[in-house]
Protein backbone atom coordinates (compact mmCIF):
# COMPACT_ATOMS: atom_id res chain seq x y z
CA UNK A 1 0.00 0.00 0.00
CA UNK A 2 1.61 3.58 -1.07
CA UNK A 3 0.43 5.60 1.91
CA UNK A 4 1.34 8.78 -0.28
CA UNK A 5 -0.67 8.01 -2.97
CA UNK A 6 -3.49 7.35 -0.64
CA UNK A 7 -2.87 10.16 0.89
CA UNK A 8 -3.02 12.50 -2.13
CA UNK A 9 -5.97 11.13 -3.34
CA UNK A 10 -7.86 11.40 0.17
CA UNK A 11 -6.99 15.21 0.09
CA UNK A 12 -7.52 15.86 -3.79
CA UNK A 13 -11.23 14.19 -3.10
CA UNK A 14 -11.77 16.61 -0.12
CA UNK A 15 -11.01 19.71 -1.99
CA UNK A 16 -12.57 18.88 -4.97
CA UNK A 17 -16.07 18.81 -3.16
CA UNK A 18 -14.76 21.63 -0.58
CA UNK A 19 -18.57 23.11 0.24
CA UNK A 20 -19.72 19.74 0.77
CA UNK A 21 -16.44 19.28 2.60
CA UNK A 22 -17.21 21.58 5.26
CA UNK A 23 -21.13 21.41 5.39
CA UNK A 24 -20.49 17.67 6.43
CA UNK A 25 -17.61 18.74 9.19
CA UNK A 26 -19.37 21.04 10.48
CA UNK A 27 -22.59 19.18 10.98
CA UNK A 28 -19.90 16.42 12.64
CA UNK A 29 -18.47 18.75 14.47
CA UNK A 30 -21.64 20.20 15.98
CA UNK A 31 -23.11 16.73 16.42
CA UNK A 32 -19.74 15.56 18.54
CA UNK A 33 -19.88 18.78 20.34
CA UNK A 34 -23.21 17.86 21.76
CA UNK A 35 -22.26 14.84 22.46
CA UNK A 36 -19.49 16.04 24.02
CA UNK A 37 -21.87 18.31 26.13
CA UNK A 38 -23.68 15.42 26.83
CA UNK A 39 -21.17 13.77 28.74
CA UNK A 40 -20.02 16.13 30.73
CA UNK A 41 -23.16 16.76 31.78
CA UNK A 42 -23.35 12.98 33.03
CA UNK A 43 -19.72 13.96 34.35
CA UNK A 44 -20.92 16.94 36.15
CA UNK A 45 -24.55 14.19 37.41
CA UNK A 46 -21.83 11.88 38.63
CA UNK A 47 -19.65 13.91 40.64
CA UNK A 48 -22.16 15.98 42.39
CA UNK A 49 -23.76 12.92 43.56
CA UNK A 50 -20.53 11.56 44.49
CA UNK A 51 -19.61 15.06 46.49
CA UNK A 52 -22.65 16.15 47.79
CA UNK A 53 -25.06 13.36 48.20
CA UNK A 54 -22.55 10.87 50.02
CA UNK A 55 -22.11 13.01 52.85
CA UNK A 56 -25.83 13.91 52.87
CA UNK A 57 -27.41 13.04 56.08
CA UNK A 58 -31.22 13.73 56.45
CA UNK A 59 -31.68 15.20 59.74
CA UNK A 60 -35.33 14.35 61.71
CA UNK A 61 -35.96 17.29 63.64
CA UNK A 62 -37.42 16.42 66.99
CA UNK A 63 -40.27 18.81 68.15
CA UNK A 64 -39.91 21.24 71.06
CA UNK A 65 -41.20 18.62 73.77
CA UNK A 66 -38.64 15.91 73.03
CA UNK A 67 -35.38 18.67 72.20
CA UNK A 68 -36.38 20.41 75.63
CA UNK A 69 -36.92 17.26 77.62
CA UNK A 70 -34.65 14.69 76.71
CA UNK A 71 -31.34 15.75 76.34
CA UNK A 72 -30.04 12.25 75.90
CA UNK A 73 -32.74 10.10 73.74
CA UNK A 74 -33.26 7.86 76.39
CA UNK A 75 -36.74 8.31 76.76
CA UNK A 76 -39.73 6.06 74.37
CA UNK A 77 -40.70 8.53 71.98
CA UNK A 78 -36.73 9.77 71.55
CA UNK A 79 -35.60 5.98 71.33
CA UNK A 80 -38.36 4.82 69.81
CA UNK A 81 -37.75 6.87 66.86
CA UNK A 82 -33.95 6.06 66.96
CA UNK A 83 -34.60 2.31 66.81
CA UNK A 84 -37.46 2.50 64.29
CA UNK A 85 -35.06 4.59 61.92
CA UNK A 86 -31.96 2.09 62.71
CA UNK A 87 -33.82 -0.77 62.03
CA UNK A 88 -34.92 1.25 58.64
CA UNK A 89 -34.69 -0.75 55.36
CA UNK A 90 -31.18 1.28 53.12
CA UNK A 91 -30.27 3.20 56.70
CA UNK A 92 -26.75 2.86 57.46
CA UNK A 93 -26.39 4.61 61.07
CA UNK A 94 -28.33 6.46 63.52
CA UNK A 95 -26.70 9.62 65.26
CA UNK A 96 -28.31 11.84 68.06
CA UNK A 97 -27.79 15.45 68.35
CA UNK A 98 -29.09 17.48 70.99
CA UNK A 99 -30.50 21.26 71.16
CA UNK A 100 -27.38 22.10 72.20
CA UNK A 101 -25.20 20.23 69.93
CA UNK A 102 -27.76 21.80 67.06
CA UNK A 103 -27.10 25.06 68.61
CA UNK A 104 -23.12 24.80 68.60
CA UNK A 105 -22.95 23.64 64.91
CA UNK A 106 -25.44 26.77 64.00
CA UNK A 107 -22.98 29.45 65.71
CA UNK A 108 -19.83 27.92 64.47
CA UNK A 109 -21.61 28.06 60.74
CA UNK A 110 -22.29 32.09 62.14
CA UNK A 111 -19.19 33.12 63.66
CA UNK A 112 -18.14 35.56 60.55
CA UNK A 113 -21.59 37.21 61.27
CA UNK A 114 -21.51 38.33 64.94
CA UNK A 115 -24.76 40.05 64.74
CA UNK A 116 -26.37 36.76 63.88
CA UNK A 117 -24.42 34.71 66.13
CA UNK A 118 -25.62 37.53 69.11
CA UNK A 119 -29.08 36.92 68.06
CA UNK A 120 -29.41 33.05 68.16
CA UNK A 121 -30.73 30.85 71.20
CA UNK A 122 -30.45 27.27 71.75
CA UNK A 123 -34.33 27.16 72.23
CA UNK A 124 -34.78 28.19 69.37
CA UNK A 125 -32.76 24.77 67.43
CA UNK A 126 -34.35 21.41 67.71
CA UNK A 127 -32.35 18.19 68.51
CA UNK A 128 -32.29 16.02 65.78
CA UNK A 129 -31.40 12.41 64.44
CA UNK A 130 -28.77 12.40 61.95
CA UNK A 131 -29.62 9.46 59.21
CA UNK A 132 -27.16 7.88 56.67
CA UNK A 133 -28.69 6.15 53.88
CA UNK A 134 -26.75 3.62 51.81
CA UNK A 135 -28.70 5.73 48.76
CA UNK A 136 -28.78 8.86 49.85
CA UNK A 137 -31.08 9.72 46.68
CA UNK A 138 -33.34 7.52 48.30
CA UNK A 139 -34.01 10.66 51.66
CA UNK A 140 -37.20 10.77 50.18
CA UNK A 141 -38.65 7.57 51.48
CA UNK A 142 -37.62 8.70 54.97
CA UNK A 143 -39.18 11.75 54.98
CA UNK A 144 -42.72 10.23 54.03
CA UNK A 145 -42.11 7.25 56.54
CA UNK A 146 -40.98 9.91 59.71
CA UNK A 147 -42.85 13.33 58.67
CA UNK A 148 -45.58 12.68 60.84
CA UNK A 149 -44.87 10.36 63.58
CA UNK A 150 -44.84 11.55 67.36
CA UNK A 151 -42.44 13.90 68.56
CA UNK A 152 -41.14 14.91 65.43
CA UNK A 153 -41.17 18.75 63.92
CA UNK A 154 -39.77 17.73 60.66
CA UNK A 155 -37.96 16.17 58.32
CA UNK A 156 -35.27 18.13 56.81
CA UNK A 157 -34.30 16.81 53.36
CA UNK A 158 -31.55 18.79 51.63
CA UNK A 159 -31.73 15.60 49.10
CA UNK A 160 -34.94 16.27 47.53
CA UNK A 161 -32.81 19.43 46.36
CA UNK A 162 -30.30 17.73 45.34
CA UNK A 163 -32.61 15.23 43.30
CA UNK A 164 -34.56 18.09 41.80
CA UNK A 165 -31.08 19.39 40.64
CA UNK A 166 -30.25 16.20 39.09
CA UNK A 167 -33.43 15.51 37.32
CA UNK A 168 -32.81 19.29 35.80
CA UNK A 169 -29.90 17.48 34.79
CA UNK A 170 -31.20 14.54 33.59
CA UNK A 171 -33.20 16.43 31.06
CA UNK A 172 -30.80 18.50 30.01
CA UNK A 173 -28.37 15.77 29.62
CA UNK A 174 -30.98 13.87 27.70
CA UNK A 175 -32.37 16.58 25.20
CA UNK A 176 -28.83 17.32 24.96
CA UNK A 177 -28.11 13.75 23.41
CA UNK A 178 -31.50 13.91 21.12
CA UNK A 179 -30.37 16.75 19.42
CA UNK A 180 -27.14 14.77 19.25
CA UNK A 181 -28.82 12.35 17.71
CA UNK A 182 -30.62 14.08 15.04
CA UNK A 183 -27.29 16.06 14.06
CA UNK A 184 -25.91 12.84 14.06
CA UNK A 185 -28.14 11.93 11.77
CA UNK A 186 -27.80 14.78 9.64
CA UNK A 187 -23.95 14.07 9.49
CA UNK A 188 -24.42 10.30 8.65
CA UNK A 189 -26.65 11.63 5.77
CA UNK A 190 -23.99 14.14 4.56
CA UNK A 191 -21.35 11.59 4.92
CA UNK A 192 -22.85 9.11 2.75
CA UNK A 193 -23.92 11.67 -0.01
CA UNK A 194 -20.95 12.93 0.04
CA UNK A 195 -19.01 10.10 -0.57
CA UNK A 196 -21.26 9.10 -3.43
CA UNK A 197 -20.27 12.35 -4.93
CA UNK A 198 -17.02 11.59 -4.20
CA UNK A 199 -17.38 8.44 -6.29
CA UNK A 200 -19.32 9.96 -8.67
CA UNK A 201 -17.19 12.73 -9.78
CA UNK A 202 -14.32 10.57 -9.58
CA UNK A 203 -15.66 7.23 -11.91
CA UNK A 204 -13.22 7.22 -14.48
CA UNK A 205 -10.50 6.94 -11.97
CA UNK A 206 -11.88 4.27 -10.16
CA UNK A 207 -12.85 2.88 -13.42
CA UNK A 208 -9.46 2.56 -14.39
CA UNK A 209 -8.49 1.41 -11.36
CA UNK A 210 -10.61 -1.51 -10.67
CA UNK A 211 -9.68 -2.20 -14.95
CA UNK A 212 -5.98 -2.35 -14.10
CA UNK A 213 -6.57 -4.51 -11.28
CA UNK A 214 -6.65 -2.78 -8.03
CA UNK A 215 -7.43 -4.38 -5.21
CA UNK A 216 -11.46 -3.43 -3.81
CA UNK A 217 -9.31 -2.15 -0.75
CA UNK A 218 -6.97 -0.10 -2.41
CA UNK A 219 -10.40 1.75 -4.35
CA UNK A 220 -12.40 2.36 -1.57
CA UNK A 221 -9.86 3.12 1.01
CA UNK A 222 -9.62 6.69 -0.53
CA UNK A 223 -13.01 6.96 -0.19
CA UNK A 224 -13.64 5.86 3.37
CA UNK A 225 -10.26 8.24 4.61
CA UNK A 226 -12.02 11.09 2.61
CA UNK A 227 -15.14 10.70 5.31
CA UNK A 228 -12.32 9.53 8.49
CA UNK A 229 -10.82 12.73 8.19
CA UNK A 230 -13.96 14.66 7.90
CA UNK A 231 -15.34 13.11 11.07
CA UNK A 232 -11.52 13.67 13.15
CA UNK A 233 -11.31 17.25 11.92
CA UNK A 234 -15.10 17.49 13.00
CA UNK A 235 -13.59 16.30 16.54
CA UNK A 236 -11.21 17.97 16.90
CA UNK A 237 -13.13 21.23 16.15
CA UNK A 238 -16.10 19.41 18.79
CA UNK A 239 -14.00 19.39 21.73
CA UNK A 240 -12.42 23.46 20.63
CA UNK A 241 -16.16 24.09 20.75
CA UNK A 242 -16.27 22.42 23.84
CA UNK A 243 -13.26 24.59 25.70
CA UNK A 244 -14.80 27.92 23.68
CA UNK A 245 -17.81 27.12 25.83
CA UNK A 246 -16.67 26.58 28.81
CA UNK A 247 -14.29 29.38 28.92
CA UNK A 248 -16.61 31.82 27.56
CA UNK A 249 -19.65 30.37 28.72
CA UNK A 250 -20.13 28.59 31.59
CA UNK A 251 -17.15 29.80 33.77
CA UNK A 252 -19.49 32.93 33.93
CA UNK A 253 -22.77 31.65 34.76
CA UNK A 254 -21.19 29.18 37.30
CA UNK A 255 -19.03 31.56 38.55
CA UNK A 256 -21.20 34.03 39.27
CA UNK A 257 -25.13 32.48 40.21
CA UNK A 258 -23.46 29.07 41.64
CA UNK A 259 -20.79 30.18 43.87
CA UNK A 260 -22.50 27.26 45.89
CA UNK A 261 -20.28 24.02 45.17
CA UNK A 262 -23.30 21.72 44.41
CA UNK A 263 -22.24 21.86 40.98
CA UNK A 264 -18.96 20.94 40.54
CA UNK A 265 -17.14 23.17 37.75
CA UNK A 266 -16.57 21.30 34.62
CA UNK A 267 -12.71 21.35 33.87
CA UNK A 268 -10.86 21.26 31.11
CA UNK A 269 -9.97 18.13 32.62
CA UNK A 270 -13.28 17.17 32.23
CA UNK A 271 -12.87 18.05 28.53
CA UNK A 272 -9.73 15.93 27.91
CA UNK A 273 -11.05 13.34 29.72
CA UNK A 274 -14.49 13.15 26.76
CA UNK A 275 -12.74 13.92 24.10
CA UNK A 276 -11.20 10.87 23.27
CA UNK A 277 -14.98 9.33 22.92
CA UNK A 278 -15.71 11.98 20.79
CA UNK A 279 -12.89 11.58 18.62
CA UNK A 280 -13.49 7.03 19.09
CA UNK A 281 -17.34 7.78 18.09
CA UNK A 282 -16.28 10.34 15.29
CA UNK A 283 -13.87 7.75 13.32
CA UNK A 284 -16.11 4.47 14.26
CA UNK A 285 -19.65 6.49 12.70
CA UNK A 286 -17.61 8.18 10.21
CA UNK A 287 -15.47 4.83 9.00
CA UNK A 288 -19.15 2.92 9.36
CA UNK A 289 -21.13 5.21 7.28
CA UNK A 290 -18.25 5.09 4.81
CA UNK A 291 -18.17 1.46 4.13
CA UNK A 292 -22.16 0.84 4.43
CA UNK A 293 -21.90 3.45 1.66
CA UNK A 294 -19.84 2.16 -0.27
CA UNK A 295 -21.38 -1.54 0.04
CA UNK A 296 -24.78 -0.18 -1.04
CA UNK A 297 -25.00 2.20 -2.80
CA UNK A 298 -21.46 2.61 -5.01
CA UNK A 299 -20.50 -0.06 -7.50
CA UNK A 300 -16.79 0.39 -7.43
CA UNK B 1 -1.47 -20.64 -34.25
CA UNK B 2 -4.57 -22.49 -33.22
CA UNK B 3 -6.38 -23.34 -36.98
CA UNK B 4 -9.90 -23.93 -35.34
CA UNK B 5 -11.78 -21.75 -32.50
CA UNK B 6 -13.49 -25.95 -31.91
CA UNK B 7 -10.27 -26.90 -30.99
CA UNK B 8 -10.78 -28.52 -27.16
CA UNK B 9 -7.08 -30.54 -26.28
CA UNK B 10 -4.40 -28.37 -24.93
CA UNK B 11 -1.69 -28.05 -27.42
CA UNK B 12 1.61 -28.66 -26.18
CA UNK B 13 3.78 -26.15 -27.93
CA UNK B 14 1.59 -23.31 -27.94
CA UNK B 15 -0.42 -23.43 -24.57
CA UNK B 16 -3.53 -21.36 -24.15
CA UNK B 17 -4.09 -18.32 -22.72
CA UNK B 18 -7.63 -18.34 -23.29
CA UNK B 19 -10.77 -20.28 -23.52
CA UNK B 20 -14.43 -20.08 -24.21
CA UNK B 21 -16.17 -23.63 -23.74
CA UNK B 22 -20.04 -23.21 -25.11
CA UNK B 23 -20.49 -19.26 -23.63
CA UNK B 24 -23.82 -18.10 -23.49
CA UNK B 25 -24.34 -14.71 -21.84
CA UNK B 26 -27.66 -13.33 -21.62
CA UNK B 27 -28.21 -9.74 -20.29
CA UNK B 28 -31.04 -9.28 -17.79
CA UNK B 29 -32.43 -6.64 -19.65
CA UNK B 30 -33.13 -8.24 -23.20
CA UNK B 31 -34.58 -11.84 -24.71
CA UNK B 32 -32.00 -12.30 -27.14
CA UNK B 33 -28.76 -13.84 -25.96
CA UNK B 34 -25.70 -11.09 -26.64
CA UNK B 35 -23.19 -14.08 -26.68
CA UNK B 36 -24.68 -17.68 -28.15
CA UNK B 37 -22.89 -21.19 -27.06
CA UNK B 38 -19.40 -19.64 -28.17
CA UNK B 39 -16.85 -21.83 -28.19
CA UNK B 40 -13.03 -20.36 -29.03
CA UNK B 41 -9.56 -21.23 -28.27
CA UNK B 42 -6.87 -18.52 -28.22
CA UNK B 43 -2.60 -19.04 -27.63
CA UNK B 44 0.27 -17.35 -26.03
CA UNK B 45 1.32 -14.97 -28.61
CA UNK B 46 -1.90 -14.98 -31.13
CA UNK B 47 -3.09 -11.67 -32.36
CA UNK B 48 -7.06 -12.61 -33.05
CA UNK B 49 -9.47 -9.97 -34.42
CA UNK B 50 -12.85 -10.45 -33.26
CA UNK B 51 -15.27 -8.68 -36.10
CA UNK B 52 -19.08 -8.45 -36.89
CA UNK B 53 -21.50 -5.50 -36.77
CA UNK B 54 -22.53 -3.16 -34.20
CA UNK B 55 -24.24 -5.53 -31.30
CA UNK B 56 -22.78 -8.79 -32.41
CA UNK B 57 -21.37 -9.04 -29.43
CA UNK B 58 -17.32 -8.28 -29.31
CA UNK B 59 -17.61 -6.29 -26.38
CA UNK B 60 -19.38 -8.58 -24.50
CA UNK B 61 -16.59 -11.20 -25.35
CA UNK B 62 -14.46 -9.22 -24.16
CA UNK B 63 -15.91 -8.37 -21.11
CA UNK B 64 -15.94 -11.61 -19.76
CA UNK B 65 -12.40 -12.56 -20.04
CA UNK B 66 -11.68 -9.41 -17.95
CA UNK B 67 -15.34 -10.66 -15.43
CA UNK B 68 -17.05 -7.54 -16.41
CA UNK B 69 -19.57 -9.74 -16.81
CA UNK B 70 -19.94 -13.16 -16.14
CA UNK B 71 -21.46 -16.12 -18.27
CA UNK B 72 -25.04 -17.37 -18.23
CA UNK B 73 -23.50 -20.83 -19.55
CA UNK B 74 -20.55 -22.46 -20.01
CA UNK B 75 -16.86 -21.44 -18.53
CA UNK B 76 -14.26 -19.06 -19.48
CA UNK B 77 -10.31 -19.64 -18.82
CA UNK B 78 -7.60 -16.94 -19.06
CA UNK B 79 -4.21 -18.19 -18.10
CA UNK B 80 -4.76 -20.27 -15.20
CA UNK B 81 -8.01 -18.22 -13.88
CA UNK B 82 -11.23 -20.05 -13.93
CA UNK B 83 -12.77 -16.34 -14.38
CA UNK B 84 -15.89 -17.33 -14.52
CA UNK B 85 -16.13 -19.33 -11.29
CA UNK B 86 -13.89 -17.46 -9.48
CA UNK B 87 -13.57 -15.75 -5.69
CA UNK B 88 -14.29 -11.96 -6.70
CA UNK B 89 -10.82 -11.10 -4.31
CA UNK B 90 -8.97 -12.89 -6.92
CA UNK B 91 -10.48 -10.68 -9.77
CA UNK B 92 -8.13 -7.93 -9.77
CA UNK B 93 -5.09 -10.87 -10.07
CA UNK B 94 -6.89 -11.81 -13.34
CA UNK B 95 -6.77 -7.82 -14.28
CA UNK B 96 -3.39 -7.52 -13.41
CA UNK B 97 -2.97 -10.16 -16.20
CA UNK B 98 -4.80 -8.39 -18.65
CA UNK B 99 -4.45 -4.74 -20.10
CA UNK B 100 -7.24 -3.03 -21.79
CA UNK B 101 -7.21 -0.33 -24.18
CA UNK B 102 -10.93 1.48 -25.39
CA UNK B 103 -12.34 3.42 -28.20
CA UNK B 104 -12.33 6.84 -25.76
CA UNK B 105 -9.08 6.53 -24.31
CA UNK B 106 -9.76 6.66 -20.91
CA UNK B 107 -7.38 9.03 -19.82
CA UNK B 108 -6.89 11.09 -16.68
CA UNK B 109 -7.29 14.89 -17.69
CA UNK B 110 -5.70 15.74 -14.40
CA UNK B 111 -2.23 14.03 -15.09
CA UNK B 112 0.42 14.02 -16.82
CA UNK B 113 1.03 11.22 -19.80
CA UNK B 114 3.65 9.98 -17.10
CA UNK B 115 1.52 10.13 -14.35
CA UNK B 116 -1.64 8.50 -16.52
CA UNK B 117 0.89 5.57 -17.00
CA UNK B 118 2.31 5.41 -13.32
CA UNK B 119 -1.09 5.44 -12.20
CA UNK B 120 -2.04 1.67 -13.39
CA UNK B 121 1.21 0.58 -11.39
CA UNK B 122 0.58 2.96 -8.07
CA UNK B 123 -3.18 1.38 -7.49
CA UNK B 124 -2.02 -2.14 -7.79
CA UNK B 125 0.75 -0.93 -5.14
CA UNK B 126 4.11 -1.16 -7.08
CA UNK B 127 7.36 -0.07 -5.49
CA UNK B 128 8.46 3.79 -6.24
CA UNK B 129 11.92 3.26 -8.05
CA UNK B 130 9.79 -0.09 -10.20
CA UNK B 131 7.88 2.89 -11.26
CA UNK B 132 10.29 5.40 -12.35
CA UNK B 133 11.90 2.66 -14.04
CA UNK B 134 9.34 1.14 -15.99
CA UNK B 135 7.03 4.33 -16.95
CA UNK B 136 10.01 5.76 -19.36
CA UNK B 137 10.60 2.60 -21.04
CA UNK B 138 7.60 2.08 -22.07
CA UNK B 139 6.96 6.12 -22.99
CA UNK B 140 9.68 4.85 -25.12
CA UNK B 141 8.17 1.68 -26.73
CA UNK B 142 5.22 3.66 -27.39
CA UNK B 143 6.76 6.35 -29.00
CA UNK B 144 6.45 9.00 -26.58
CA UNK B 145 9.34 9.78 -24.73
CA UNK B 146 9.76 13.32 -25.40
CA UNK B 147 5.70 13.72 -23.96
CA UNK B 148 5.87 12.39 -20.93
CA UNK B 149 4.75 15.78 -18.93
CA UNK B 150 2.19 16.75 -20.83
CA UNK B 151 -1.59 16.77 -20.25
CA UNK B 152 -3.93 14.92 -22.31
CA UNK B 153 -5.60 17.51 -23.78
CA UNK B 154 -2.18 18.82 -25.03
CA UNK B 155 -2.16 15.14 -27.62
CA UNK B 156 -3.58 14.04 -30.73
CA UNK B 157 -6.14 11.77 -31.00
CA UNK B 158 -3.40 9.06 -32.03
CA UNK B 159 -0.91 10.29 -29.22
CA UNK B 160 -3.76 9.98 -26.14
CA UNK B 161 -4.71 6.68 -27.74
CA UNK B 162 -0.51 5.58 -27.56
CA UNK B 163 -0.63 6.79 -23.69
CA UNK B 164 -3.67 4.46 -23.29
CA UNK B 165 -1.64 1.77 -24.98
CA UNK B 166 1.71 2.22 -22.86
CA UNK B 167 -0.77 2.27 -19.35
CA UNK B 168 -2.36 -1.11 -20.38
CA UNK B 169 1.41 -2.92 -21.42
CA UNK B 170 3.44 -1.17 -18.64
CA UNK B 171 2.75 -4.09 -16.20
CA UNK B 172 3.93 -6.27 -18.94
CA UNK B 173 0.28 -8.37 -19.16
CA UNK B 174 -0.30 -11.58 -20.35
CA UNK B 175 -3.04 -10.70 -22.63
CA UNK B 176 -3.88 -7.25 -24.06
CA UNK B 177 -7.62 -6.43 -25.02
CA UNK B 178 -8.77 -3.45 -27.51
CA UNK B 179 -12.09 -2.54 -27.80
CA UNK B 180 -12.39 -0.89 -31.23
CA UNK B 181 -9.35 1.23 -30.25
CA UNK B 182 -8.94 2.62 -33.89
CA UNK B 183 -12.82 3.77 -33.81
CA UNK B 184 -12.05 6.88 -32.79
CA UNK B 185 -8.93 7.79 -35.37
CA UNK B 186 -8.22 8.59 -38.92
CA UNK B 187 -6.97 5.97 -41.29
CA UNK B 188 -3.07 7.20 -40.88
CA UNK B 189 -3.38 7.21 -37.19
CA UNK B 190 -4.97 3.48 -37.10
CA UNK B 191 -2.20 2.05 -38.96
CA UNK B 192 0.05 3.76 -37.00
CA UNK B 193 -1.68 2.10 -33.77
CA UNK B 194 -2.23 -1.35 -35.30
CA UNK B 195 1.71 -1.20 -35.93
CA UNK B 196 2.23 -0.37 -31.95
CA UNK B 197 -0.28 -3.37 -31.41
CA UNK B 198 1.78 -5.52 -33.58
CA UNK B 199 5.17 -4.81 -31.48
CA UNK B 200 3.32 -5.73 -28.31
CA UNK B 201 2.53 -8.91 -29.72
CA UNK B 202 5.80 -10.00 -30.99
CA UNK B 203 6.78 -9.59 -27.57
CA UNK B 204 4.88 -12.62 -27.12
CA UNK B 205 1.80 -10.96 -25.29
CA UNK B 206 -1.68 -12.25 -26.80
CA UNK B 207 -3.94 -9.25 -28.32
CA UNK B 208 -7.51 -9.65 -28.90
CA UNK B 209 -8.94 -6.67 -30.68
CA UNK B 210 -12.63 -5.81 -31.02
CA UNK B 211 -13.29 -3.90 -34.57
CA UNK B 212 -15.16 -3.43 -37.53
CA UNK B 213 -12.58 -1.76 -39.57
CA UNK B 214 -11.93 -3.82 -42.66
CA UNK B 215 -8.98 -1.81 -43.83
CA UNK B 216 -6.87 -2.50 -40.81
CA UNK B 217 -8.06 -6.50 -40.90
CA UNK B 218 -7.35 -6.90 -44.84
CA UNK B 219 -3.91 -5.13 -44.26
CA UNK B 220 -2.79 -7.47 -40.93
CA UNK B 221 -3.68 -10.64 -41.97
CA UNK B 222 -4.29 -12.32 -38.97
CA UNK B 223 -6.62 -14.82 -37.29
CA UNK B 224 -10.07 -13.45 -37.41
CA UNK B 225 -13.36 -14.23 -35.41
CA UNK B 226 -16.82 -13.48 -36.95
CA UNK B 227 -19.27 -12.89 -34.43
CA UNK B 228 -22.93 -12.46 -36.19
CA UNK B 229 -26.00 -12.40 -33.57
CA UNK B 230 -23.64 -13.51 -30.57
CA UNK B 231 -22.37 -16.78 -32.79
CA UNK B 232 -19.19 -17.43 -34.00
CA UNK B 233 -19.84 -17.81 -37.83
CA UNK B 234 -16.16 -17.58 -39.10
CA UNK B 235 -12.79 -18.62 -37.19
CA UNK B 236 -10.09 -18.10 -40.23
CA UNK B 237 -6.23 -18.15 -39.19
CA UNK B 238 -5.59 -15.90 -41.59
CA UNK B 239 -8.58 -13.71 -42.60
CA UNK B 240 -9.93 -10.72 -44.29
CA UNK B 241 -12.84 -8.73 -43.13
CA UNK B 242 -15.03 -10.51 -45.37
CA UNK B 243 -16.53 -10.69 -48.99
CA UNK B 244 -19.51 -8.87 -49.92
CA UNK B 245 -18.85 -6.22 -47.45
N1 LIG C 1 -25.05 -3.99 -20.23
C1 LIG C 1 -25.92 -4.47 -21.15
N2 LIG C 1 -27.18 -4.68 -20.79
C2 LIG C 1 -28.07 -5.17 -21.67
N3 LIG C 1 -27.78 -5.49 -22.95
C3 LIG C 1 -26.52 -5.29 -23.36
C4 LIG C 1 -25.52 -4.77 -22.47
N4 LIG C 1 -24.36 -4.67 -23.16
C5 LIG C 1 -24.63 -5.12 -24.39
N5 LIG C 1 -25.92 -5.48 -24.54
C6 LIG C 1 -26.54 -6.05 -25.72
O1 LIG C 1 -25.82 -7.19 -26.08
C7 LIG C 1 -25.64 -7.26 -27.49
C8 LIG C 1 -24.16 -7.32 -27.80
O2 LIG C 1 -23.58 -6.06 -27.45
P1 LIG C 1 -22.03 -5.79 -27.52
O3 LIG C 1 -21.33 -6.91 -26.88
O4 LIG C 1 -21.77 -4.45 -27.00
O5 LIG C 1 -21.76 -5.83 -29.08
P2 LIG C 1 -20.64 -5.12 -29.95
O6 LIG C 1 -19.52 -4.74 -29.06
O7 LIG C 1 -20.27 -6.14 -30.96
O8 LIG C 1 -21.28 -3.93 -30.58
C9 LIG C 1 -26.35 -6.05 -28.04
O9 LIG C 1 -27.64 -6.45 -28.48
C10 LIG C 1 -26.45 -5.11 -26.91
O10 LIG C 1 -27.60 -4.33 -26.99
MG1 LIG D 1 -18.64 -2.85 -28.72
Amino acid sequence: MRASFVFSEVITGLRRNITMTIAMILTTAISLGLLGGGLLIVRTIGKMQANFLSALQVEVNLDDAVSAGDPNCTQSICAGLRADLTNYPGVVSVQFQNRNQTFAKAKAEFSNDPEMEQLVRPEAFPASLLVSLQNPTQSGVISAAFASKAGVRDVDDQGVFVQKLTDLLNGVRNATFLIALIQALAALMLISNTIQVSAFTRRTEVGIMRLVGATRWYTQLPFLLEAVVAGVVGAVLAVGGLVVAKVAFLDNIFGSVFSSTIIPKIGLLDIASVSPWLLLAAVGISALTGYVTLRLYVRL
Amino acid sequence: MGDTGTTHGVKVDSPLVIRLEHVSKTYKSSTRPALDNVSVDMDKGEFVFLIGPSGSGKSTFLRLLLREEVPSKGRVYVSNFDVAKMARRRVPRLRQSIGCVFQDFRLLATKTVAENVAFALEVIGKPRHTIRKVVPEVLQLVGLDGKADRMPNELSGGEQQRVAIARAFVNRPLVLIADEPTGNLDPDTSQDIMLLLERINRTGTTVVMATHDHSIVDSMRRRVVELSLGKVVRDDARGVYGVGR
